[in-house]
């Protein structure tokens, strides 16, 4: 049980911590995206976006001509800031767009595409939309490749619900969303429940912001864009991504880029100025989590090297952090997208928050181990880690590991773990063991004596001679550094030579993240590939990067 | 075996030497120890093979070593499985045989030849097979063949560990033996009579509960064939003469026996016993070519500790191939990465490695098991199997309620579901209480018994009387072909032609007959074990535990006639957090591949408020479950069949 007088130290010291956000320290963001500045006439943001084509770079060294939205000049800001944060004029998936709830949300879109791709659009398909400008289409007002002032449309709605929703071209959606026509609006609540900035999401903030035994003179910044999902107190979240699934097939980009170009110059409008690519048969052998296949997906957002795909897929989190998961699907098929490591409660679908029939305050949504993304449809999640029930102490805390006058020479090998009424060390948001599940605490796993952590246990772990290590393998059964370097040693030979997926100072638990339709996770016929990444838990040692 | 303990050491010794010498090599072993830290035997009783009743959390204590562990009151069991990863083949409906990367049983062959789970205590585990295993058993020494098609007698009913063979003794020389207090005991001493303190030349080897035979002494301290083990009492005995893990302590039968130093014949030696020391040959004899679709499967109750082994084989068909396997245990909450199965995440077993992944069984519901190397290969290929959780409800005594069992589970945090709490548990206490109580008895706990509960539901509303998994696969004949000829494969245009239902489809779902194959080894092997005729008595519940691993799309499967209670989805009740019940009534469901869910058909058309059956189904009326995705009732080329079985009224 949390004492009192702990909490009360923490809360103050969260208040604290709160105030420095405010006063314009850094701040990063895993679902990155963009703000709008204040409209005169409705108070609101607003968003310039254009249409454009561009390639996408693939893992195979292919560039996929594609078209997507893109910043029409500079964005009136991101949300929050982030190294190399640009909005260029084409990029997959379109920018996210971050408002507030109820705010009047105003969209131009100015159609940059090749001519012969005739009129675009948007559709914000959960919110009611006046469309102005432009040309009259099927499903709203459509923007012309030429001709002003007809090749720019706007959008105007107010945000009325939160959560994550998507935006796509609402014009011959079968060949324009294939070619990478959408994004992400996110719509914060307008009121943050104070469960989300109090008790446990206040450590938890205090266990990240701090210079701490974890991680001494290092902090850790938070890179939420708000503390929770839904104007509902069990919506409160600690970290959070933003996932969007859609497939491309290769020919149908090939055909749109030679015949774009064949008819370079006609005039808009007349016959023959057209695109005629068949969408069907349909191939797909990209399949991208926001426009990048594996292992792209894991490399920084707004990484250089993919500078029409700014968004990554690296998803990091640290055991006891609920991770808000925004997960959209932009193409034509369902994915079935596993998140290894634990279910997923699913708070919510468009913005719709699923609440109990016979209590409002409680949540009704399914918990799953695989959640389907279906096109043109938004969830949000909720995901965590802590360990609980695996019935050996994930972090192998050694109760015997060496002492000198009394004192651990290891100070990490066996601190204490007081459990709170769930059973979790929350009252030491400083300590390196914070979160730990303490009825395993000190609990071997291995039978024979093992390096500095504790023997006895249950399992014998082989001769290291008979594996593969995985280039994520931490090199032990263990969570993070410490634990790994008292189990293996620091230059033991069971330490694998990866230094990329899960380096030294880093030794998380890595859990896969992908399509469990398996043929999915290839790009263009090659394994590994498309989507698929990797989620890493984090010992608190490690200082996670959203940016990155 | 006694316990780990002893081999254990041996094996950290073998840890010790590869650090010097990186080149040493093991080969296959498996791991089942009656007794853990979690599941105690102190009187070597047996007591972890067999489900003790429910009557509350375990009590734990916080021990010498610094961890809770238990006390008193000790729930679940010690649950052992072997599996070999390789290849195999399968028949298919229209009479092709097909080539697999595939799982087979290396443990419980005779309960998975009989369409059962292999996951065996293990009083059964650890048992060696009375005579010689032959290459292709069980279906050999049942004489089954494929021409004329005949599955045999089924005259072959062991379930142990495929290569188990007693292990070397440990052999040790004394250096002082004594009886009661004697110099080799420090002040006070508090020996009493009969105590014997052996002190080694070496560290010991040998553990409380140890079997060990003393020789070379020429007194009483030997063993003789009326007394032919002593067992140790206590490990690492403080002495005088060396440190204290040079000795140990065992009772005599008499008092008296002399003090002897330094003696240059005394020795004593662990008895050989089952320590999961195997013999390789049996394992490839066994193992080569028996894979099967679906992969062995498995049942384990919560609170169990699971043993799971993964032997790797090799591929007889692609000697091309170093290919590794692992075992992902799908959906398994807050996993470990080591026992997670990723190859990336994690190790991956090489060939001709054997590799133990242990679970404390988390959280009931009907999950599945898969190689996760190369996925969108391994999985296609057919290494896909089925894992079911039994709820703790199952083992409530006779007349329990279950709202009080379910209610005890929230004293201990483990098993607790706080909702205000734990964003992510799944049974809180249901909002209405309904009174049900346990039946007489379960699958849990009497092995004559098919009913039981899917979840903790504290209602009984997941109450079933006879259980099927079933689960959705399909197969690509060209993808397999080309896996089987060494080209290079193609995932883009993977197309499924062959629609499975455990392994096969319609008509051989509905042969109650184990489907066997001959495969390239020329010999008959069990390949597609389990039907999936769905039985039902009138008037009664089946649960039908149902997944998807299709590799490529999403699956369908409707129900004809008798509507689908979907009860439970991805390993989880259908409860919102404030109690309330969210099962549904619908006639077909649709799956992922990596999904799972739990329909209950209920062979009666009219239930009185108490539950009981007012109007069954008629017996001898058959219904179907098959798949609206009407190209899937195909066979490859033969336009009848595919995804589809039927529902037998009894």
């Amino acid at each position: 049980m949390i004492k009192v007088t702990t909490m009360n130290r923490m809360l103050s010291l969260s208040l604290l911590l709160a105030g420095a956000l405010l006063s314009g320290a850094a701040v990063h963001a895993a679902a990155p995206g963009i703000t709008g500045g204040t409209a005169t006439t409705t108070g609101g943001p607003v968003f310039n976006l254009t249409a454009q084509a561009a390639s996408l770079n693939q893992p195979d060294g292919n560039q996929v001509y594609a078209w997507g939205y893109g910043c029409n000049g500079a964005p009136a800001g991101f949300a929050p800031t982030m190294p190399n944060q640009t909005c260029g004029t084409m990029q997959v998936p379109g920018p996210t767009l971050i408002v507030t709830e109820g705010q009047t949300v105003t969209v131009t879109l100015l159609n940059g595409l090749p001519t012969a791709a005739g009129n675009t659009s948007i559709l914000f398909p959960d919110f009611q939309v006046t469309a102005t400008g432009g040309v009259t289409g099927l499903m709203t007002n459509e923007a012309t490749p030429t001709a002003t002032p007809t090749n720019t449309v706007t959008y105007s709605f107010v945000a009325s619900t939160p959560g994550t929703h998507a935006y796509y071209s609402g014009t011959q959606g079968d060949l324009q969303i294939e070619m990478g026509l959408y994004g992400a609006i996110i719509v914060l609540p307008a009121t943050v429940p104070t469960a989300c900035t109090s008790g446990v999401h206040a450590s938890n903030v205090l266990a990240q912001s701090s210079a701490s035994a974890a991680h001494p003179g290092v902090t850790e910044t938070d890179f939420r864009l708000a503390a929770s999902a839904y104007d509902h107190p069990a919506s409160c979240y600690d970290r959070e991504y933003l996932f969007q699934f859609a497939e491309m097939d290769l020919n149908i980009h090939r055909t749109a880029q030679a015949q774009a170009a064949l008819k370079a110059g006609c005039a808009a409008g007349a016959i023959g100025c057209s695109l005629e690519v068949p969408t069907e048969p349909y191939h797909p052998n990209y399949f991208v989590v926001n426009g990048r296949s594996m292992p792209d997906d894991m490399d920084p957002n707004y990484d250089a090297v993919y500078p029409h795909q700014p968004y990554n897929g690296n998803p990091h989190m640290h055991p006891g952090e609920d991770t808000l998961i925004r997960v959209i699907g932009q193409g034509r098929w369902q994915h079935p997208f596993h998140e290894h490591g634990n279910h997923v409660r699913i708070l919510g679908r468009d913005g719709n928050l699923i609440t109990s029939a016979t209590d409002p305050s409680s949540l009704a949504g399914p918990l799953l181990f695989t959640t389907t993304t279906t096109p043109g449809q938004a969830f949000d999640g909720i995901f965590y880690w802590t360990g609980r029930g695996l019935n050996w102490d994930a972090y192998g805390h050694n109760p015997n590991s060496p002492k000198v006058n009394g004192v651990f020479v290891d100070p990490a090998a066996d601190p204490p773990c007081t459990p709170d009424a769930n059973g979790y060390n929350t009252g030491a948001p400083l300590a390196v063991n914070y979160f730990e599940w303490c009825q395993d605490h000190n609990k071997p796993l291995q039978a024979a004596p093992f390096g500095d952590v504790p023997s006895g246990g249950p399992a014998t772990l082989p001769d290291a001679n008979i594996f593969t290590n995985g280039a994520w393998y931490s090199g032990s059964p263990y969570l993070g550094p410490d634990a790994t370097n008292r189990a293996t040693g620091p230059n033991s030979v069971f330490q694998p030579s990866n230094v990329q997926g899960n380096p030294a100072n880093e030794r998380g638990y890595a859990f896969m993240w992908h399509s469990h339709n398996e043929r999915e996770i290839t790009t263009n016929n090659v394994f590994p590939g498309g989507m698929f990444m990797m989620m890493l838990v984090d010992s608190r040692e490690f200082v996670i990067d959203e940016s990155n | 075996m006694r316990s780990i303990t002893h081999s254990a050491v041996l094996l950290g010794a073998a840890v010790a030497l590869t650090i010097a010498l990186p080149a040493a090599a093991q080969s296959f072993r498996v791991q089942c120890p009656t007794s853990t830290i979690t599941h105690p035997d102190p009187t070597n009783a047996g007591v972890n093979s067999s489900e003790p009743a429910y009557i509350g959390p375990t009590t734990l204590g916080l021990n010498a070593n610094g961890f809770y562990a238990p006390t008193a009151n000790v729930n679940g069991a010690i649950k052992c499985q072997q599996v070999a990863g390789g290849d195999g083949y399968a028949t298919m409906a229209d009479g092709t045989q097909t080539y697999m990367f595939s799982f087979g049983p290396l443990s419980g062959i005779a309960d998975i030849a009989a369409g059962k789970p292999g996951t065996q205590f293990p009083s059964v585990f650890n048992t060696q097979y009375p005579g010689t295993l032959k290459a292709g058993d069980p279906a050999t020494t049942d004489g089954a063949s494929d021409a004329p098609y005949t599955v045999g007698t089924p005259t072959f009913n062991w379930n142990g560990a495929v290569g188990l063979t007693p292990d070397l003794p440990f052999l040790s020389t004394i250096f002082d033996i004594s009886e009661g207090c004697s110099s080799s005991l420090p002040g006070p001493c508090t020996a009493t009579p009969a105590t014997v303190t052996v002190v080694l030349n070496e560290p010991s080897a040998f553990n409380m509960g140890d079997h060990v035979v003393i020789s070379g002494t020429g007194t009483g301290y030997d063993n003789t064939v009326a007394n032919p083990y002593w067992t140790v009492s206590a490990g690492a005995v403080p002495n005088t003469i060396f440190s204290a893990n040079q000795a140990f302590q065992f009772t005599a039968n008499t008092t008296g026996l002399p003090q002897i130093t330094t003696s240059a014949t005394a020795t004593v030696a662990s008895v050989p016993g089952i320590d999961g020391h195997v013999d390789p040959r049996q394992i490839i004899d066994v193992g080569v070519m028996n894979g099967n679709i679906p992969a062995p499967l498995m049942a384990i109750d919560e609170d169990d500790e699971f043993f799971l082994t993964l032997s790797n084989t090799g591929m007889i068909m692609r000697p091309d191939l170093f290919e590794q396997h692992t075992i992902h245990f799908h959906g398994y909450p807050n996993a470990s990465s080591v026992y997670d199965g990723v190859p990336d995440a994690s190790v991956a077993i090489n060939i001709g490695g054997s590799f133990t992944y242990y679970y404390l069984a988390p959280d009931a519901g009907t999950y599945f098991w898969h190689c996760h190397i190369t996925p969108p290969e391994h999985l296609q290929m057919g290494m896909v199997g089925q894992l079911y959780v039994r709820p703790r409800q199952d083992r409530v005594p006779a007349g329990g309620d279950l709202f009080a069992a379910l209610a005890l589970q929230q004293t201990d945090l483990r098993t607790a579901c706080n909702s205000a709490a734990d964003i992510l548990c799944s049974n809180p206490l249901p909002a209405v209480y309904t009174g049900a109580a346990a039946p007489a008895s379960t699958v849990a706990t009497d092995p004559t018994s098919t009913a039981g509960y899917a979840y903790n539901d504290g209602d009984g509303s997941t109450y079933y009387d006879v259980e099927y998994p079933l689960q959705m696969h399909g197969f690509d004949p060209n993808f397999h072909f080309v896996g089987m000829t060494f080209n290079p494969e193609a995932f883009v245009d993977m197309k499924d032609k062959y629609f499975l239902l455990n392994g096969r489809s319609y008509p051989d779902t509905v042969n109650p007959k184990v489907q066997l194959t001959q495969s390239s080894d020329g010999r008959v092997h069990y390949s597609q074990p389990l039907n999936s005729i769905i039985n039902i008595p009138a008037g009664k519940k089946a649960l039908l535990r149902i997944s998807d691993l299709s590799v490529t799309e999403y699956s369908t499967l409707a129900s004809l006639g008798i509507p689908m209670h979907v009860i439970g989805y991805n390993a989880k009740l259908l409860r919102d957090q404030a109690g309330n019940n969210m099962d549904y009534y619908t006639n077909s469901i649709t799956l992922g591949g990596g999904e799972s869910l739990d329909v209950i058909l209920d062979a009666c058309q009219v239930r009185a408020a108490d539950g009981s059956c007012t109007t069954a189904y008629t017996k001898g009326s058959v219904f179907y479950l098959y798949t609206p995705q009407l190209d899937h009732l195909s066979n490859d080329a033969e336009n009848f069949g595919g995804l589809m079985t039927e529902v037998h009224i009894n």
